[in-house]
């Protein structure tokens, strides 16, 4: 019944239709997922959470293939947790970075191949371009009332923010005097941190949202004034943090909170810094697939990562650390919640995703190539 | 007569149609992205044209940047390859024998794992012997790995070791009958060296020069590890980047790819002028006793040399992984308190690994053994048969080698992807991509020694009434098992290692180790992703002992 609640019929919402019905034949769904969604049977409570999948089949379909852009180590975490809960759904995933992600699932369906229950993309850009292919199973969980609607996708039932990545600046305290600590975002563009300092490549959706946001605050200078300081650009969040700690940067530019909590627990030597304007934050998205092998087990696997529990494992694995955006959410193994930070989002998702082919060309551009 | 030439041809055309499948049908797919101008999201492509070409102009620096570091990086591997495998098969240096299989451990420590070494050791700050340096007074630091040098000199240690096997495997085969000839007429050591060995090998040598150059400016992880920090990109790095990003310019990365075909062509083209135009003939219907060249007291210098090698490519790096994985942060001078065996615990614990582990070896136990009768056969109908059309075959088989690994995975996903029997996903289409990545590694070893068999060898038994079959059993495959044996383990190894295609091609159930490894160090820590590394190793080191031992013993009772 959620949809209807957020059904309103706007012209874009009919616009976006009709996009994902004219691809529905280069992706091979035999029809819309929407309209299959129409009679859903009451939620039943298995664990502490509630479903609408029907868990004893999800158990005799006895797999559930995940496709995952985040790391080995937290990939397999997620698996693992929803293992634990479901022992007799056997678990396997595919991870890759997101846009070899995405390329890999959109030739698999093209090809007419539909191995893939669940899919979790960190950027919001192509999660909504998959919607607009018809990719996702419309599927309304009973634990998405524990969420917000800017954190669920429009019409509610694709996909769902499962947790933020929220970065603001750290530095290596042995190099860097707290009294020279940057404290704001426009004190990353002081020359001296020229050559010192560090950020991520442009396949980072996270980098893309304090390239888009940092944008709309400082203008666009801000941007040409940090391409002058010669920063320079790794993968990940580990590697940014293991440079930092060992001394080879003395800031990092977009230092993720998560990973610094990682780090200051292993001892190492870098302060957080949050700015006063926010710590920008990009969401990790998740959403059933159409079309799926396990779709039962894919329905259960959304509403367990929905829940307070799976959420409770998101924010407490240390290759996630994720912070969840659900109401009555715990607090992170830091003690403190995602509400006790202030956040930087785009305020248009829409534009933002716009955006893309721009930060990519000045990005790249910015990093020599 | 009817009947051998019958069975020729089959096998020929047979195996050349396998290598043509294997290679041209990803191919097509490749080429059909980089001439594809539409939405790259759709497939098959909507629109055609040469924008991606066009586009390629706008990377300049990139392409200097690779031209330069492989080019640096193949020259110093084929000087250590060369020198090596000199003093290692052609001299009386102690211990030639245990050394000549240490000479493998760099190429199955992987590029990774060597960068990772090396960048623990050389970053200007934390390098462990820059701080060394330091705390003795130094000042500044006293080796920068991030430099283009510094990149050439990690590829070519852990890049470049298949120049000592392709070189070390044609000196094996030489009738040392020339340089003694040589020596006793009054020529002087070196003067041999430089107008009898040298030449011989030259078309080894070349074969192998352009192997490497081709392996240099496809090697992507010893860039990705260490030209980043200085923002030194080439195109493997560059390819990365772009086919990572949303959206992925995958098309632009596919003529990147299809436009060092040429470059390849170019080099194989070169490579063939110079084998027609001379000969190399060393094993002849003469009965030789292979000796080793007496260098006298010599022989304690090139032991020293041999030493230094394998210091630097081998024993610094697996100690300071050692070290760097025992430590929570790696640092050179730890306190007590950073120590931890919790990576390797780690490590141990993950079911992931262990799964890899085993497929990898599986994996690269079928790809070695396939792979030494396709690439076998394909070596002898390039450079022994008389079939029409051979020539072609060598160009088709080079095909794989002129694309970085990255970009040929592609093709090989959507080709197989759409094929009608549902290998993808599995690991067999992993065998596939291995087979044919990997056909040129294989045929480029095993041609090496082909070329020095005389030919007269099997037309003598052919006149003797022999048949092919019974021809190659006899006298081809003998003469060869040296060369055989050695590119067994260089495909086990290098399947072992293979990340590029690999990546992508992985199932939900068909992992294999060395992407898991490279995830680690993105991921984790280069703490664990060392300990893993270390694990991999120790692993692949047994694995190959084994194997070495089992065929020492199936190959003893064979001769009993």
């Amino acid at each position: 019944m959620a949809e209807l609640r957020h059904g309103n019929l706007t012209r874009r919402r009919m616009l976006k239709a009709g996009t994902g019905a004219i691809a529905l034949p280069f992706l091979g769904i035999a029809a819309p997922n929407l309209l299959a969604q129409g009679v859903s049977k009451s939620p039943t409570n298995v664990l502490d959470f509630t479903t609408n999948a029907d868990v004893a089949k999800a158990e005799q379909e006895g797999q559930l293939v995940f496709y995952c852009h985040e790391n080995e180590a937290g990939t397999a975490g997620i698996m693992e947790g929803f293992n634990k809960d479901f022992p007799k759904i056997k678990t396997s995933y595919v991870r890759a970075q997101t846009g070899a992600l995405y390329n890999k699932i959109l030739s698999e369906r093209a090809a007419g191949r539909f191995d893939v229950d669940v899919i979790q993309l960190s950027d919001i850009a192509p999660a909504f371009d998959f919607r607009r292919k018809g990719g996702y199973e419309h599927y309304v969980s009973p634990e998405s009332s524990a969420y917000k609607k800017d954190h669920l996708s429009e019409p509610n039932g694709y996909f769902f923010w499962t947790g933020v990545d929220p970065a603001g600046i750290a530095y290596n305290s042995e190099k860097v005097a707290v009294s020279d600590a940057p404290k704001g975002w426009k004190d990353i563009l002081d020359p001296r941190w020229k050559g010192k300092i560090s950020c991520k490549i442009s396949a980072s959706g996270l980098q893309f949202v304090q390239w888009y946001t940092l944008r709309k605050i400082y203008g666009d200078g801000y941007w040409k004034e940090f391409a002058k300081l010669q920063p320079r650009a790794f993968d990940s969040r580990v590697q940014l943090f293991d440079r930092l700690s060992k001394g080879d940067d003395m800031i990092t530019a977009i230092g993720e909170y998560p990973a610094y909590f990682l780090f200051k627990s292993k001892g190492a030597k870098v302060e957080f810094v949050a700015p006063p304007d926010g710590l920008v934050s990009t969401p990790l998205v998740v959403g059933a697939v159409s079309r799926a092998p396990h779709p039962e087990a894919s329905k259960l696997f959304v509403d367990w990562a929905m829940s307070k529990r799976g959420q409770a494992w998101y924010q407490s694995n240390p290759n996630l650390y994720y912070g969840s955006v659900r109401t009555d959410a715990p607090a992170m193994p830091t003690g403190v919640k995602l509400s006790d930070f202030k956040l930087l989002y785009p305020s248009d998702w829409d534009e933002y995703a716009s955006q893309s082919a721009t930060f990519l060309k000045e990005w790249n551009s910015m990093l020599g190539l | 007569m009817g009947s051998w030439f019958s069975a020729q041809k089959v096998a020929g055309y047979g195996v050349a149609a396998i290598a043509a499948v294997l290679v041209l049908y990803p191919v097509y797919f490749l080429l059909q992205a980089a001439f594809d101008v539409g939405d790259p999201q759709i497939r098959p492509p909507t629109a055609y044209g040469l924008d991606n070409f066009s586009s390629l102009l706008q990377y300049p620096q990139i392409m200097l940047n690779t031209l330069m570091v492989s080019l640096a990086a193949t020259v110093m591997a084929l000087m250590f390859g060369s020198l090596m495998a000199w003093i290692l098969t052609r001299t009386n240096v102690p211990g030639r024998r245990l050394f000549e299989q240490l000479m493998a451990v760099p190429y199955y420590l992987t590029p990774l794992l060597g960068a990772l070494a090396w960048s623990l050791l050389g970053q200007p700050e934390s390098g462990f012997i820059n701080g060394i340096w330091r705390a003795f007074g130094g000042e500044g630091h006293l080796i920068d790995i991030n430099t283009p040098y510094g990149i050439a000199w990690v590829m070519a240690l852990f890049e470049g070791s298949v120049a000592f096997v392709m070189i070390a495997a044609l000196m094996k085969s030489m009738d040392p009958s020339l340089e003694e000839a040589s020596q006793v007429i009054g020529a002087s050591r070196i003067r041999t060296i430089m107008q009898i060995t040298l030449p011989l090998v030259t078309p080894g040598i070349l074969g192998a020069a352009i192997f490497v150059f081709a392996e240099m400016l496809g090697s992507f992880a010893v860039a990705l590890v260490l030209g980043l920090p200085t923002r030194y990109y080439v195109i493997t790095t560059a390819i990365y980047q772009m086919i990572q990003q949303y959206p992925p310019k995958i098309q632009v990365a596919a003529a990147m790819g299809a436009s060092l075909f040429a470059v390849m062509w170019a080099m194989l083209y070169a490579y063939r002028r110079v084998v027609i135009s001379g000969s190399y003939v060393t094993i002849t219907g003469k009965a030789f006793r292979p000796r080793l060249l007496d260098v006298g007291r010599l022989r304690y210098v090139l032991l020293s040399i041999c030493l230094l090698y394998l210091f630097v490519a081998v024993i610094l790096p697996l100690g300071t992984l050692f070290f760097a994985s025992l430590q929570k942060i790696a640092v050179v001078f730890p306190t007590a308190e950073n120590f931890t065996l919790d990576n390797f615990r780690t490590a141990m614990a993950m079911n992931a690994v262990r799964s890899a582990l085993s497929n990898s070896l599986l994996l690269a136990f079928g790809t070695a053994t396939i792979g030494i009768v396709l690439m076998g056969l394909l070596a002898w109908l390039i450079y022994r048969s008389r079939l029409p059309g051979s020539g072609l075959i060598e160009y088709i088989v080079m095909f794989p080698q002129a694309v970085p690994r990255l970009v040929f995975a592609f093709g090989l996903m959507w080709a197989w992807v759409v094929f009608p029997i549902p290998i993808y996903a599995t690991l067999w289409l992993l065998l596939i991509a291995y087979l044919t990545v990997f056909l040129p590694l294989g045929v480029r070893t095993i041609a090496g020694v082909i070329l020095q068999i005389d030919k007269s060898l099997e037309e003598c038994a052919q006149m003797c009434g022999a048949s092919w079959a019974f021809r190659a059993r006899t006298v081809t495959i003998p003469l060869l098992r040296p060369g055989l044996v050695a590119a067994w383990l260089l495909l086990f190894i290098a399947s072992v290692r293979e990340l590029g295609a690999s990546i992508l091609l992985m199932g939900p159930h068909s992992k294999v180790i060395t992407p898991s490894i490279v995830e680690s160090w993105f991921g984790t820590s280069s703490e664990l992703t060392a300990a893993l590394a270390l694990i991999q190793t120790l692993v692949v080191a047994l694995a190959i002992i084994v194997l070495v031992v089992v065929t020492r013993r199936v190959g003893a009772l064979s001769v009993d």
